[in-house]
């Protein structure tokens, strides 16, 4: 009889199939990439995924700060030569030592990987020739003279020759190909797409072991979903956390909140492009006959009527940081003495009167509803502090992204809410995406919406570019900056604030870059 | 017969003709794909090399037919996202949601025959009341918050069941599936749940108006003449006439069931092609948006012409017409 009940009791065991080894550390992520091959896609939910798995020959830290990583050191020998000298004793997931082949091999695929969405073409556009020198020495000559070079180039991610050669993006996904291999923290293990993927720590890894052996990535994209997933133990980390549910996880004993500046401006743009401007009408409803916003009085009156404190405090519950130029504290070129505009409705009317429009004018506020939290508030928001401000507003729309980012990039909107992302340790880029006069032949301004166009900071920012050495180039961007933004070019808002939040007693090394990596995850101290 | 079926196939396919014309032009009105896959600083060189490689830069006719020469040899296009043919990313997500579907629809129907069952042989009782009152709930209240508190109960204050993703999953000939592992199955129960309500009223209340149909007819009092208990007439001689329209809605709710299990894979992170649809929408991946509705629409117009060849074999009359 006892014999009997221990069969079945085996029985019943063997019917309840054990669950997998518990992952270490299970991580409920709102985004997901679209492909396990680093080089398919740059958009940040692949890069996040490739930092995880891959290393590049520079690290950018969560503060998009330039480090050295498998390029120990870089040397400018003349202004288009580069010598990279490469670390020593890394290896890829499979034992197999990094060599200069599989960099140079790395670099040459970066631009040829088919019907990418989104390739890193950019990153080695500049790159004339690669010369292996020796074993651990590349030497890279780009076309022009690039003091952002190692920007560019160090972020292309670095894959193993002879385990890739011949295979395609999709190979990557399945691990038994053997193609997804890296020299970073985790080794590959599985990825369910819209599910889960699997990580293990790699002991052979060249750099600090990550705290967490095997991790376990749940993609949740829903927000209150991911929260309930926090709250019912199924993961012990989450990213992007709701603004409003920030409060409430904090005031609980068994949760932290960490939060962080974003690298993410949230701006008000207000169009130039044409000689009128798309909503902007006269106190009576006719479509003005010129273009109020090409004068920067009326600019700078409109981010006179806006209080940012207001804004950051009702409708993000604080998680913003009001802003008075583009480029967040802690990236290179972020002048400390451009702050943002206090409100000041007197002066604004003074300002719009001194301009012409004593009496006001008409002003519809476009925004997105689905990108940003609180994006539909936003324009309602700040649709009433023109009014207040002695503008007539005549609508405020709010239209899902997919729709509305096609309609703001095509010039349909004259005031319109928008937000940039920062990617690259300074504020160069963004600048030149979003300010330097719009382009197209030199592939400049290519998110200047607005149509600003400031021949005088144009010059001085391709001057600062230029410029090889790194403490000088950032004195020159705050000088640009703090030039252009007296010019009220757009009307900034505030930065966004990233929130995390952990099981207590975990914590996560966040930032400026917003990503959520399972090896900057450690245990509470 | 022939003929009919012939006919019907012909019609369907002009009904996916018309769905791919109106789904193309309605998902290429939207917006720009460009803007949505490409991260912010991008460049306009590799602007233009993106939208050159996903055949964007051409005007809408020409892209709408060379999607229609391919469609007709059975490629729907790659996915901008995935970079993957359209119709595998579909299929591969596809059993995950007939899994949870499945499940939806056996528990409206294991739990809703017998409650109407109970509710109709005692109307106006306070088990009647109390029944219909709780399917007004099912009916009436909003899916997405049914979700939310599931969760909110089940997951979060009691602890019982998991609330995200799909478990541990094994394999059962050949087929990926959660009922191979308790895990699998543990997470499988909230969301079918959640999907089933809405379904389970209707089968109540369905039930219910049968029984209360068939009840007063002059074959159940025949039955009870002739001295058959008052469970096998309900069991075995009601339950046979009222399953005919149980059966014929549920046969489309099902198709119902497939296509709009959107909000629940949505909030408990279920890896279904409802899930895939809304993030291809809000990611404008125009190729997966209209292979997943001609799919759909497919799958409707097979059921439905199930439906039809089933009901001309049942009903001479049907044949009739058709013919």
């Amino acid at each position: 009889m006892l014999h009997m009940k221990s069969v079945l009791l085996a029985g019943l065991l063997a019917t309840t199939a054990l669950p997998a080894l518990a992952a270490d550390l299970t991580i409920g992520r709102s985004n997901e990439p679209s492909s396990i091959d680093p080089q398919f896609s740059r958009t940040g939910n692949n890069q996040m995924t490739g930092d995880m798995i891959f290393g590049r020959l520079a690290e950018f830290d969560q503060n998009l700060q330039m480090k050295p990583n498998l390029a120990e050191s870089w040397t400018n020998i003349d202004p288009l030569t580069w010598e990279i000298k490469l670390r020593e004793g890394v290896t890829f997931h499979d034992g197999s030592p990094l060599t200069v082949e599989d960099v140079i091999y790395s670099i040459e695929r970066t631009d040829e990987v088919p019907n990418s969405p989104a390739p890193f073409t950019d990153m080695v556009s500049n790159v004339a020739s690669l010369e292996k020198v020796d074993d651990t020495t590349l030497r890279i000559t780009t076309n022009t003279p690039a003091p952002s070079f190692m920007e560019s180039i160090g972020r292309v991610f670095i894959i193993s020759k002879a385990a890739t050669e011949g295979k395609s993006s999709d190979d990557f996904a399945d691990a038994a190909t053997g193609a997804a291999i890296g020299t970073g923290p985790y080794r590959y293990v599985a990825w369910t797409p819209g599910e889960t993927m699997e990580l293990e720590a790699y002991d052979g890894f060249w750099g600090e072991m990550p705290e967490f052996k095997d991790v376990q990535i749940r993609f949740i994209s829903n927000d209150a979903a991911r929260v309930a997933a926090l709250l019912s133990g199924s993961v012990d980390l989450i990213d992007g956390v709701p603004p409003a549910d920030v409060p409430r996880l904090e005031a609980d004993d068994n949760y932290t909140v960490i939060s962080t500046p974003s690298g993410r401006v949230i701006y008000l743009g207000l169009s130039m492009r044409g000689d009128t401007a798309p909503g902007v009408t006269d106190t009576a409803g006719n479509l003005l006959s010129e273009n109020p916003f090409r004068d920067p009085r009326v600019r700078k009156a409109i981010s006179l009527m806006i209080d940012r404190q207001l804004i950051v405090d009702r409708i993000l519950g604080g998680s913003g940081i009001p802003a008075g130029q583009i480029a967040a504290p802690g990236l290179g070129g972020h002048a400390e003495d451009v702050t943002p505009d206090a409100p000041d409705v007197e002066q604004a009317k003074a300002l719009l009167a001194e301009a012409g429009y004593p009496e006001g004018f008409g002003i519809t506020v476009s925004s997105s509803n689905d990108r940003f939290p609180g994006d539909g508030d936003l324009a309602q928001a700040i649709g009433q502090m023109l009014a207040r401000g002695g503008l007539t507003v005549t609508g405020v729309e709010a239209l899902p992204y997919n729709v509305y980012s096609k309609a703001a990039t095509a010039g349909d909107y004259g005031a319109f809410v928008f937000s940039l992302g920062a990617s690259t340790p300074t504020s160069a880029t963004l600048l030149q995406s979003l300010l330097h006069s719009y382009d197209k032949e030199a592939g400049k301004g290519a998110f200047n919406r607005v149509r600003y166009s400031n021949p005088e900071f144009d010059a001085a920012l391709a001057e600062a570019m230029e410029e090889f050495d790194p403490e000088k180039q950032r004195a020159m961007l705050e000088d640009v900056t703090r030039m252009v933004f007296a010019d009220t070019p757009v009307v900034p808002l505030y930065w966004q604030k990233a929130h995390w939040a952990a099981k207590t007693g975990l914590t996560i090394d966040g930032g400026l870059s917003e990503d959520t990596l399972p090896q900057a995850v450690s245990s509470a101290k | 017969m022939t003929a009919f079926v012939i006919r019907r196939i012909f019609q369907a396919a002009l009904v996916l003709l018309a769905t791919a014309v109106i789904v193309f032009i309605g998902v290429y009105a939207i917006g720009d794909p460009l803007e949505i896959l490409l991260p912010g600083d991008a460049t306009m060189a590799e602007r233009e090399a993106v939208a050159q490689s996903l055949g964007l830069d051409k005007p809408l006719p020409v892209q709408f037919f060379t999607f229609l020469g391919n469609a007709v040899q059975g490629d729907f296009g790659r996915s901008f996202v995935y970079n993957r043919p359209a119709v595998d990313v579909i299929l591969e997500r596809l059993p995950a949601t007939l899994e949870l579907a499945f499940t939806a629809l056996m528990i409206s129907l294991i739990l809703g025959i017998p409650l109407g069952l109970w509710a109709g042989t005692k109307p106006q009782s306070g088990v009647d009341e109390t029944i219909m009152t709780g399917s007004i709930l099912g009916f009436s209240m909003p899916n997405f918050w049914q979700g939310m508190m599931l969760i909110m109960v089940f997951s979060v204050a009691l602890g019982w069941l998991p609330s995200t993703g799909r478990g541990e999953t094994g394999t059962v000939l050949g087929m990926r599936t959660s009922f191979a592992t308790w895990d699998g199955v543990a997470h499988l129960i909230l969301p079918a749940t959640n999907l089933a309500l809405g379904q389970l009223a209707l089968v109540i209340r369905l039930t219910r108006t049968g029984v209360q149909e068939t009840m007063p007819l002059d074959f159940v009092k025949f039955a009870r003449a002739r001295g058959l208990s008052e469970t096998r007439i309900l069991l075995v001689h009601v339950m046979k006439n009222i399953l005919i329209p149980i059966v014929t809605v549920i046969g489309v709710e099902f198709g119902s069931l497939i296509a709009f299990a959107v909000v629940t894979e949505t909030i408990f992170a279920w890896p279904g092609v409802g899930k895939l649809i809304i993030d291809s929408i809000g990611a404008l991946d125009r190729p997966i948006v209209v292979a997943y509705i001609l799919v759909i629409v497919a799958m409707f117009i097979v059921i439905n012409l199930i439906v039809d060849v089933l009901y001309s074999l049942l009903d001479p009359r049907v044949r009739a017409r058709a013919a």
